[in-house]
């Protein structure tokens, strides 16, 4: 039967085939832009690491004026980095299974086998960040806590400035010279672009990951200040790297990983009396507003989807809406135009939900043809968006992904749509009587 | 004429008319909006950023050796760009405006923290940066190089002179807006910066920030070991200025690195990327839903008229003349929009409402909601026009006739 509507399907579009083009039309537009803005919204709403979300945590402490909240426009927040002081104070907590505290670098990078120096930017972060990021790696691997503490000379680097600074080739157990100081390479990570950049979306939520790790004690013995965001409230007299050390400047990251309820209750606890410990020597005179996110909710914290993204995504379904109500006219037309042959069929014995399924079929077919056609114009709008942005932002492969999953999305969308567009018409051509149609034949 | 024949046909075969009613109130919602925020978008990325950001190119470049001589390479560096053919002036400087990257401080009128206060993005740089950034000098004089620092260490703190923007000084001195130059700002140390001269208006690091346009130039250069270069070139010479520099940066002295070479534009594009993606996004939605409207309502008039040529040919027959066909169909059109922009008219606003309250974003200015009103009836008519047209063309003979 389903065949035999198709083929009614077939002949009812060579009858108009400009109010079915403009159907599939209506639709495939309606679907492309819904794809485009989806494929954007998905990439910044992704979840990196889902199976760690319950695991992994970012404290954060509320160190900012007593006069002023951090973030003005939501009182609510904490600052979104650590001082120094702060990410060593909560570091020291043992009730971890894993954790780190790191901030970002620069600086030049030279020796090698190949390439000429180049500065770099660089993640300065103890060892656990490779297990709790679970980074793949091309040779060796992180480094322990032992060289942490050191700290020792090691580094890991990543694909591609292993590729601009050995060609390549296994590197492990070389050295590299980095703001004029020697250290051995101990690893090489594999591709790893997590996108979100979900670990330091203060600098950046799309930004590319760093081209080398370095155990982040060295940063203090060379005196490597943030070049990422570095935040001060309080006057304070700063004239030597040790100054800012002790600073109420928030510059640093951190995380934890802790993996039963109870470590996270534990965890809560003890940032709460770090807190108050912290308060009887006359710093955090804000009120106690400590705060423990997961992966999905730092995210959140810090609007990584965007206000636009989201008001986009709202406008390109209300569009969709539009193109649906829009279809949905345009059936009716159609099928009310064609009652008399359905009058026939009925007259002829056909039951009123036989003419129902047929004109569903028929709505359905406009609906897969318009959400095909609407997936390969989204795919090709992604395109040409990011081939006219990509001249001047730097990251949209990571922003902006080609995104094939979204094309059974999109047909999906559209069949559903589809259906529901052609319900209406479908059940008013099965009501009409056949008699009033037979008459004038 | 009256409405009533109109109302009651209406009434009996009302759903083709409703969706073309829902669907005029969803492109009024939908247009009205997306016209508002592209035209605040556009506004937002034409505003003159003050500087001559088309023909600048920006580079940083970083010593690395132990024992390298920072400062002797910024100047002999320096020297070289400015004795360049094509190339206008050069500094050096420790952010690059527009590029989204920059630092801010806070400053105030009084010492101890007193008096008016405002946050201003600044710039350490040497005495070519007025020339260079191709500002305007409304009042004063530039910094000299006598004035510049060049720091070996980080040091806290200003030098004691700078060069601000009008928009920052109106700020922090309200009261004396005709006589800026001279007056002595404090930072929250309580040392002083007096002001050389004032900028008319330039912009700064954030194209975000709604305080864009407060920027400070202070002549002070280092410590080192990485700095950035800006160089402005003469007009349509800047794509040949930037490889010339580049291989004689190179050239000049080896031990050093030089970064990625990249136009003022560039940077200023990148920074607008997300308000131009939205601008045309929402562009071609509002195009789209405009077409698909008219093409509903077209095909919606022409389905009605191809199932009433026995009516119209009727009343043809019985008298009717061509204008009064034409006339029915397109009152029947304006009764369809109207209910549509009526509908429509509540729609936008709360959209309009829901979106500035979600969002953040500026409240829908009222103009775009009439002048969304007035295009969409026209628009409806343009459709039904047409139709109209060819019902008008039926023959009363028509009466007579079976389909």
């Amino acid at each position: 039967m389903f065949a035999y509507y198709l083929r009614l399907a077939m002949q009812s579009f060579r009858r108009n085939p400009g109010l079915t083009a403009l159907m599939v039309m209506a639709i495939a537009l309606g679907i492309s832009v819904c794809m485009v803005t989806l494929t954007s919204y998905r990439a910044a709403a992704r979840i990196p690491l889902p199976h760690k979300n319950e695991m992994l945590y970012a404290p954060n402490v509320d160190s900012w004026d007593p006069a002023n909240p951090y973030d003005k426009d939501n009182a609510l927040y904490a600052p979104d980095l650590l001082t120094h002081r702060d990410a060593r104070g909560l570091h020291a907590s043992t009730i971890p299974d894993r954790k780190l505290i790191m901030y970002k670098a620069g600086g030049v990078l030279s020796g090698g086998t190949n390439g000429s120096p180049e500065y770099v930017a660089a993640r300065m972060t103890s060892g656990d960040f490779f297990p709790m990021f679970e980074t793949p790696f091309l040779y060796g691997s992180g480094w322990n806590a032992k060289a942490d503490e050191g700290p020792e000379p090691v580094v890991v680097l990543s694909k591609e400035t292993n590729e601009k600074t050995f060609g390549g080739a296994n590197s492990v157990g070389k050295t590299v010279m980095w703001h004029d100081r020697e250290f051995r390479v101990v690893g090489v990570l594999n591709d790893w672009e997590p996108a979100p950049k979900f670990y330091d979306v203060s600098n950046g939520s799309f930004d590319d990951p760093e081209k080398i790790y370095v155990p982040v004690n060295w940063g203090q013995i060379m005196e490597l200040g943030s070049d990422g965001n570095t935040n001060c409230w309080k006057t304070e007299d700063i004239n030597s790297y040790q100054d800012f050390l002790n600073s109420e400047c928030i510059w640093w990251e951190s995380w934890v990983e802790l993996r039963t309820p109870a470590k996270v209750a534990a965890y809560r606890k003890f940032l709460d009396d770090y807190v108050i410990e912290q308060k009887s020597r006359g710093r955090f005179q804000r009120p106690l507003n400590n705060h423990l996110y997961t992966i999905e909710g730092w995210m959140q914290r810090n609007n990584v989807v965007g206000t636009d993204n989201k008001a986009m995504l709202i406008m390109a379904f209300a569009f969709l809406a539009v193109c649906l109500v829009n279809t949905v006219g345009l059936l009716l037309a159609k099928f009310l135009n064609a009652a008399p042959v359905a009058g026939v069929r009925r007259a002829l014995g056909a039951s009123r939900r036989d003419i129902f399924w047929q004109h569903l079929t028929e709505s359905g077919v406009i609906a897969v043809a318009g959400g095909i056609a609407g997936g390969l114009l989204g795919i090709a709008g992604v395109w040409a968006l990011r081939a006219w942005y990509g001249r001047f932002v730097q990251d949209l492969e990571r922003s902006l992904p080609v995104d094939y999953s979204t094309l059974g999305i999109a047909v999906a969308i559209s069949l559903a749509a589809g259906i529901i567009a052609g319900l209406y018409p479908a059940w008013r051509i099965g009501r009409a009587a056949p008699a009033s149609y037979l008459k004038v034949q | 004429m009256g409405l009533r024949p109109i109302l009651s046909s209406l009434m009996r075969n009302g759903a083709g008319a409703l969706l073309v009613a829902i669907q005029i109130a969803l492109t009024l919602a939908i247009v009205v909006n997306a016209v508002f925020v592209t035209s605040e978008r556009i506004t937002k990325m034409g505003r003159p950023s003050g500087i001559d950001d088309q023909n600048m190119f920006a580079l940083p470049v970083t010593g690395f050796e132990k024992n390298f001589d920072f400062f002797a390479m910024v100047r002999a560096d320096m020297a070289m760009l400015r004795d360049m053919p094509g190339v206008v002036d050069a500094m050096p400087t420790n952010h690059i405006p527009l590029s989204g990257g920059g630092s801010s401080t806070q400053l105030y009128a009084l010492p101890d923290k007193k008096g008016e206060k405002s946050p201003v993005a600044y710039y350490g740089t040497d005495e070519h940066a007025v020339n260079t950034l191709g500002v305007k000098l409304a009042d004063g004089r530039n910094f000299s190089a006598t004035d510049v620092e060049y720091r070996p260490k980080d040091l806290q703190g200003f030098p004691g002179t700078a060069v601000v923007t009008r928009a920052f000084a109106e700020v922090l001195f309200p009261k004396d807006k005709d006589n800026l130059v001279g007056k002595t700002m404090y930072d929250d140390q309580s040392k002083p910066i007096v002001i050389a001269g004032v900028i008319e208006q330039m912009h700064g690091a954030w194209v975000g920030w709604d305080k864009l346009d407060r920027v400070l130039l202070s002549p002070v250069v280092g410590p080192g070991p990485g700095i950035r270069y800006l160089v402005r070139t003469k007009p349509g010479q800047l794509d040949a200025v930037m490889a010339a520099a580049e291989a004689a940066l190179r050239k000049r002295d080896p031990n050093r690195v030089v970064g990625k070479l990249r136009t003022v534009k560039n940077y200023k594009q990148s920074s607008y990327a997300s308000d131009s993606l939205t601008a045309v996004t929402l562009s071609v939605v509002t195009g789209l839903v405009l077409t698909f409207s008219a093409l509903g309502i077209f095909g919606l008039a022409t389905f009605n008229v191809n199932t009433r040529t026995r009516q119209i040919g009727t009343r043809r027959a019985v008298g009717a003349r061509k204008r009064d066909i034409v006339s029915y169909f397109m009152a029947e059109n304006w009764l369809i929009t109207t209910l549509g922009v009526v509908v429509g008219c509540g729609l936008a606003l709360a959209v309009g409402f829901w979106l500035s309250n979600q969002f953040a974003l500026p409240r829908l200015n009222l103009y775009f909601l009439v002048g969304g009103v007035a295009g969409l009836w026209a628009l409806g008519q343009l459709a039904a026009w047409q139709p109209a047209l060819r019902a008008a063309k039926v023959s009363p003979a028509m009466a007579t006739r079976s389909v």
